[in-house]
């Protein structure tokens, strides 16, 4: 199945000669827990509340999806553990240890993927290895075992303007795998793409997360996309963001996309954010009519939902 | 090209009169020039010291505009600065750059660097400012931090504005020179064109500008247009 999905991905990609199996080598994936973690932003007085007393553990190798509507600070969970942000309050650990900082151990996909524009495909998968002061043979193998993984071997001396966007992410998944990072942290990744290359993803990424047993978090609005690969999906709610609760999809693996128990248990999880999602549209239309103008300079990209 | 030229010596046929010298006699006066030495000394002259200036600008063009896009400190005591100097033509400055340093290169050179630096640093803090927000945060989720995130992503990642930047500071390099060299006498391009004025040789007048105008061509074509198909090899066409 994957194998047509490639073709068709790839415009007409040969038979790739990938391994069927990755080595799940390295690092395994490692827990993630957020303890009572509040997050406000702006400056004293204007405080904006983006997440209040969120607490979640995710076990080592689960792959745990956030859902919720815009605003609910999904991509702010993904931001706190990455450590691009930290908590005002409360503690975000991996491991044992407290998050301090952004670090390779927790890698993390983009929704519009961020790749360099200036770097080949290539180099792009190998920028991290680089960083970490690998030998240039030693990147080269890795970059070609990840590029064989994505199936983006043929496309390595691209540059990613010349990529499709399903493309653009696959490899920026398989930059985030490069160094073998313990946490994948997925931030809306397939929100740009069109369905059907949505549906392929998505069963790419069960796939490798199936082969490479690393702990992921990722977040989406889109509860099909939640159901279909999670194995625990977190529901969360708005203003402020907090979590609301937690919902295990007991489903065998791996999951067809057309699996009709996902769109079961999709449509009963959609009913229940139904009620959130009313509520913060209606209280965007208010802003709009009742006080046009009057935010006080608020970023309006907040009221998208796109975290901070 | 060749009909403007071919008007040009009508118009210079109708005319008759010495300040309005035809292509031929601007031919003539480029090709004595040539021979004897002084158009060759002067391009000479003058390309050394946009080179020199150049490069000096950039070099300190560059960071100071990414110290102005990343730096409140230096935003805050150097942003009122910078704005109300780059309004300012350089060659303002040549007066002051003749009482500190005499007749010499430095002053000229001085006008030089004002002159591009300025806008180099304007478009490098531009540049910087709108790089993308997720390729540096990709890249210190990476690991990247300080300097080595400073010059592997950021940098890299505002290398189109920058090039633009540079374009314009090429010019302005260029402006502040011919009008330095014009007012201070001391070889280079300017100075020839100063030389035809005394003598009323408006066909060496010409002669000199068309010289002025090959350099910024050729400059244009030797420097520029390689970046140019860099970037957009990258980037694509939005890009460049």
């Amino acid at each position: 199945m994957f194998a047509s999905a490639k073709d068709w991905l790839g415009g007409g990609l040969v038979a790739s000669q990938s391994p069927a199996v990755i080595r799940p080598a390295g690092r395994p994936g490692s827990a993630i827990a957020l303890e009572d973690v509040s997050l406000s932003v702006g400056a004293p007085g204007g405080q904006v509340e983006i997440l209040r007393d969120a607490s979640l553990r995710v076990a080592a190798g689960e792959f745990v999806c956030l859902l919720g509507p815009s605003g609910s600070g999904k991509s702010t969970i993904l931001n706190l553990v990455a450590g691009l942000a930290r908590p005002t309050s409360g503690r975000v650990l991996e491991g044992e240890k407290p998050v301090s900082g952004p670090g390779p151990d927790r890698a993390v996909v983009f929704q519009d993927a961020a790749l360099f524009p200036w770097l080949t495909l290539r180099d792009n998968i190998e920028f991290p290895l680089k960083l970490q002061g690998l030998k240039p043979r030693a990147r080269a193998e890795r970059s070609e075992e990840l590029l064989r993984l994505v199936h983006l071997w043929r496309f390595q001396d691209r540059y990613p303007h010349e990529l499709s966007g399903g493309m653009r992410q696959r490899g920026a998944i398989a930059r985030a795998l490069a160094t073998n990072p313990a946490v994948l942290l997925m931030d809306e990744p397939f929100a740009a793409l069109d369905a059907q290359t949505r549906e392929i993803l998505q069963g790419e990424v069960e796939r490798i997360w199936s082969a490479t047993r690393k702990t992921v978090i990722f977040v989406t609005h889109n509860v099909r996309e939640a159901v279909r690969l999670a194995d625990r999906v977190v529901l969360m709610g708005t203003r402020p963001g907090r979590i609301l609760h937690e919902e295990t999809i007991d489903l065998p693996r791996p999951r067809a996309a057309t699996d009709e128990r996902v769109s079961v248990l999709a449509s009963g999880i959609a009913r229940r954010i139904a009620s959130e999602v009313e509520k913060i549209v209606r209280e965007e239309a208010d802003d709009a009519w009742v006080a046009p103008g009057a935010h006080g300079g608020g970023d309006p990209r907040r009221h998208l939902g796109r975290g901070i | 090209m060749a009909i403007l030229v071919a008007i040009w010596a009508a118009a210079s046929e109708i005319a008759r009169t010495p300040l309005a010298p035809g292509p031929i006699d601007v031919g003539r006066a480029l090709l004595s020039g040539v021979r004897d030495g002084t158009m060759v000394r002067a391009l000479v002259t003058s390309a050394v010291r946009l080179s020199v200036g150049y490069v000096v600008a950039l070099a300190l063009g560059v960071p100071l505009g990414t110290g102005l896009a990343r730096s409140r400190f230096v935003k805050q005591s150097l942003g009122p600065v910078v704005l109300g100097l780059s309004s300012v033509p350089s060659i303002c400055w040549l007066p002051l750059a003749i009482l500190w340093f005499g007749l010499s290169e430095w002053a000229i050179q001085l006008v030089v660097v004002l002159g591009a630096a300025l806008p180099v640093a304007v478009a490098t803090e531009n540049a910087v400012k709108h790089v993308p927000p997720s390729i540096e945060r990709a890249a210190r989720t990476m690991g990247a931090r300080g300097a080595r995130l400073m010059l592997t992503v950021t940098l890299p990642a505002a290398l189109p504005g920058i090039l633009g930047g540079a374009k314009v500071g090429w010019t302005f390099a260029l402006r502040s020179l011919m009008a330095g060299e014009l007012l201070f006498v001391s070889g280079g391009l300017g100075q020839l064109l100063e030389t035809g004025r005394d003598l009323g040789d408006t066909a060496l007048v010409l002669a000199v500008v068309v010289v002025i105008v090959a350099l910024g061509r050729a400059s244009e074509v030797l420097l520029f247009a390689r970046a140019d198909r860099a970037i957009a090899r990258r980037w694509g066409v939005e890009g460049a």
